[in-house]
């Protein structure tokens, strides 16, 4: 069991506060674009999704990293960015599927979440609970009771 | 009496309006009442340690109960009650 | 700088100039940002008495210090200019992520100059600032305008734009960004669109400093906790939105109705905030940096009705509701939809039709002067078409847009506009709350609530009861109300973070953001400042004392029906209370006392 990132876009409301928690967190100041997490809002439809890593258990970005600077921890499951061997190849930036490591030109930097080491400001600022750091096992099961809650609401109408 | 809710309290009681048919003297009565029959996710909004919870706003006829006698101010068979729930707006 | 980026992007547009300039410190510490900075600006360099529709007006996007931060609730930022609907001073303020984004870019603040010789829209990236030709735009809508300039320069960059209504110098104009929040009030949009300027396109990939981060976080976390606390502040404005107050102040009678014919609509729980949660909403909506949520997306499926969008605020449902005596939330929706997409203030546009109903239920107008519109009280597909109508500026839409004092100026009625220096007022009566109707009379953009939110104390109760049919003590509470709100404007903050702090925690916020001490008193000191100096603009313009007034309906035809029937407002006792609270004379011109003592003199 390791600790997950559950994303709720429902409860989403595109505030972003998640974004100025991560860039506070990490660059001390409130620079979006050097977050780690990005909301990307539907205007039309007001509705918001929140992206961050999904710390893959099979990542491409670990697989494509020559010097090994991305890799995963086996002790919590997350996929970790050594810095100190990081070339700047974006070769992971390429690689995510998901678009979740990204290049910060103004930093010079592999842009990627690290669950800010195990207690992640992005879910502890969201003021809906879109965003919930929770154990791997329950979120799903949270998430099965949440769809089955559906279903029911939509067979009790009928 | 008749009796209307609002925002929150229309989930409490699963009504907008309805009459009551309860005797009630003062609105102390009337809430206590009221509170019994909707249980706490109704109280809560309403009361605490007995007292008018701060920011719910009760009218009698028309008039702020907070401008009146408060849990005192008295009621008739044909008072007319509005609950509201703390709320706001802008 | 902290919290301000200490930059000014300049540009005039008659001769393409583009220019950046260092912010004043001593100005930003005095004005703090947004409306009281942009006003200072103005002040300083425009003429009050100048052509509002002319190249010599300016046109100010202003954000606060605390915009871009995650202090909450606060990512706002004002359009500052002479507005057209009340030639008063204007800051019509708005929401979203186009203010922040504009901080992130580096700027403070973006004055415009001129008149662009044709069409243009801007593109600001950082430094790289370009005027660009937005022919291929021009007659687009809000959405429309939008979709093809983000396709056009880069997906996550930030629009603010005017719709047909500005490009057609509809007086009740507004300034859209985000694509559904609007800088609404007084006409801004018309200042925009007579500058040939569509749209201001931004994106900032730079940062917004903080002077004490340990400070900072701190006085975050407490504002957020109290905020979340409040049993106000804290759950039912996201549940329900502003428009849960249909129903309170239909029950208190305040509920203006039938173009403020009376203060009680029979039906009006029917376009309240719980009809709506119901129905229409998909879900709640926040503001950049907000945890309260107040947003409402919502979709309407009713075919003749139907679209999706964001609204209606408390005051849209007012307007396209009660006020014109209708009661279909699908058709109050759909007309909040054709202001959010053609670019109007739905306040304006609501009072608006509601007083041209007035006009054709009285007979002064006919079904020749509306071009066929039945536009009797309650019939809301006439109301929807009448809107739509004032949005691309045809037919007797031509007339709408104009606003509705200049409307029943036209068939000889002024009085039939409820309006304060022209403009609109919104969705309170004056006769069944007291101290609101002071607020309007003496506001500094005419008919407008949110500068002065006396409904908080004297109908919700926040954060003390008063009374609301009493006039003892509203001269005070009204200037309170107008000075904190012009500071928390200036910052950045949203006025409903007021439901759980007041201006001690915006001074703690203030402080460790900006590096510069301000105390609860000093920064409400600000916003007097701010206040006079709006004030001193447009006595300036030529107002006096005998604009402080209200439609004489409200002062002399009582309240109909309802718990407020027989009330009227007793503006004239409380107005000279008002100026002696302010330290003005009885014309109502700040005394060289009261100027010196806000270092104004």
């Amino acid at each position: 069991m390791s600790m997950m990132l559950m994303i709720h876009p429902d409860k989403c409301t595109g505030c972003r506060n998640c974004e100025l928690a991560c860039s506070m967190e990490h660059e001390g100041d409130f620079r979006p674009k050097a977050s780690r997490i990005h909301v990307y809002t539907w205007e039309r439809e007001g509705f918001s999704v929140p992206m961050m890593c999904q710390q893959c258990k099979d990542a491409a970005c670990t697989t494509v990293c020559m010097p090994k600077a991305m890799h995963r921890n086996p002790a919590n499951g997350q996929v970790e960015l050594d810095q100190s061997k990081c070339i700047g190849c974006k070769m992971c930036v390429q690689a995510c599927p998901f678009g979740c490591a990204s290049w910060d030109f103004l930093g010079s930097q592999i842009l990627k979440c690290d669950t800010c080491g195990g207690d992640p400001a992005c879910a502890t600022i969201c003021p809906t609970h879109a965003l919930e750091w929770v154990e791997d096992t329950v979120s799903a099961q949270a998430r099965k009771r949440s769809f089955a809650t559906k279903l029911k609401n939509a067979f009790a109408e009928v | 009496m008749k009796i209307s809710y609002f925002a929150l309290l229309r989930d409490a009681t699963k009504k907008s309006h309805e009459v009551w048919q309860r005797p009630a003297a003062t609105l102390r009565d009337l809430l206590r009442d009221l509170a019994a029959e909707y249980g706490p996710n109704f109280a809560r909004w309403i009361l605490k340690d007995g007292e008018l919870a701060g920011y719910a706003i009760i009218l009698v006829n028309g008039q702020d109960v907070r401008g009146l006698q408060g849990l005192d101010t008295p009621l008739s068979p044909d008072s007319d009650v509005f609950i509201f729930p703390p709320l706001a707006g802008g | 700088m902290h919290g301000w980026t200490g930059k000014i992007l300049r540009i005039d547009l008659s001769t393409g100039k583009i220019a950046t300039e260092a912010l004043k410190t001593d100005l930003a510490r005095d004005y703090i940002g947004a409306r009281g900075l942009g006003t200072k600006y103005m002040y300083d360099e425009v003429d009050p008495t100048v052509d509002p529709l002319s190249p010599a007006n300016k046109l100010i996007f202003a954000s606060g210090p605390m915009t871009g931060t995650f202090a909450p609730s606060a990512g706002r930022y004002d359009v500052v200019t002479k507005g057209p609907l009340t030639g008063t001073i204007a800051a019509s303020n708005s929401g979203g992520a186009w203010g922040p984004e504009l901080k992130y870019a580096g700027y403070d603040m973006l004055i415009l100059e001129g008149r662009s010789p044709k069409p243009v829209y801007l593109w600001i990236q950082d430094d790289n600032v370009e005027i660009r030709d937005a022919a291929h735009l021009w007659g687009k809508d809000v959405p429309e305008t939008t979709e093809t300039l983000n396709a056009e320069t880069a997906t996550d960059a930030k629009i603010a734009c005017i719709g047909p209504a500005g490009e057609n110098l509809s007086f009740i104009a507004s300034i859209m960004n985000d694509m559904q929040r609007a800088a609404g009030r007084t006409g801004v949009g018309a200042v925009m669109g007579s500058k040939n300027l569509k749209a201001v396109v931004v994106r900032g990939t730079g940062a917004v400093t903080v002077a004490d981060k340990t400070a900072f976080l701190a006085a975050v976390s407490k504002a957020s906790t109290m905020i979340k606390e409040h049993p106000v502040g804290g759950t039912g404005l996201r549940l329900y939105g502003t428009n849960v107050l249909v129903n309170i102040l239909n029950s208190v009678g305040g509920l203006p109705t039938g173009n403020f014919q009376d203060g009680h609509f029979e039906t009006a729980d029917k376009v309240g905030g719980e009809t709506l949660a119901a129905n229409q909403l998909q879900r709640p909506k926040g503001c950049f940096s907000c945890i309260i949520s107040c947003g409402r997306a919502t979709k309407v499926k009713h075919p003749k009705y139907k679209g999706e969008g964001e609204g209606p605020e408390y005051e849209t449902a007012w307007g396209f509701g009660p006020d014109c005596r209708i009661d279909n939330l699908d058709a109050v929706i759909k007309a909040n939809y054709y202001c959010n997409e053609y670019g109007l203030d739905t306040i304006s546009m609501g009072g608006t039709v509601a007083c041209a109903m007035e006009l054709f239920d009285r007979g002064i107008i006919t079904l020749e002067d509306t071009e066929g519109l039945e536009l009797t009280f309650g019939n809301a597909d006439a109301m929807v078409e009448a809107v739509r109508l004032a949005g691309i500026g045809q037919g007797f839409g031509k007339k709408l847009a104009l606003g509705s004092y200049r409307l029943a100026s036209l068939y000889g009625h002024p009085e039939l506009s409820m309006t304060v220096k022209k403009q609109e007022m919104p969705a309170y009566d004056p006769r069944a709350v007291q101290g609101i109707g002071l607020n309007y009379a003496t506001n500094n953009r005419g008919g407008c609530h949110v500068r002065g939110y006396t409904i908080s104390p004297e109908v919700l109760g926040v954060p003390v009861k008063v009374d609301k049919d009493s006039i003892d003590g509203k001269a005070e509470l009204v200037a309170l109300f107008q000075n904190l709100t012009a500071a928390l404007d200036s910052s950045g903050s949203c006025l409903f973070a007021t439901f759980g702090i007041g201006a001690p925690e915006f001074a703690e916020l203030m402080t460790a953001l900006t590096g510069f001490a301000y105390t609860g008193d000093s920064f409400i000191e600000a916003g007097e400042r701010i206040w006079n100096l709006e004030r001193l603009w447009n006595l300036k313009a030529g107002l006096t004392a005998a604009d402080d007034t209200l439609p004489p309906r409200l002062l002399s035809e009582p309240i109909v029906t309802g718990p407020s029937k027989g009330a009227v407002s007793r503006l004239p006792e409380m107005l000279p209370l008002y100026y002696g609270v302010r330290g003005w004379d009885a014309n109502g011109v700040p005394t060289p006392e009261k100027l010196s003592a806000l270092a104004l003199a």
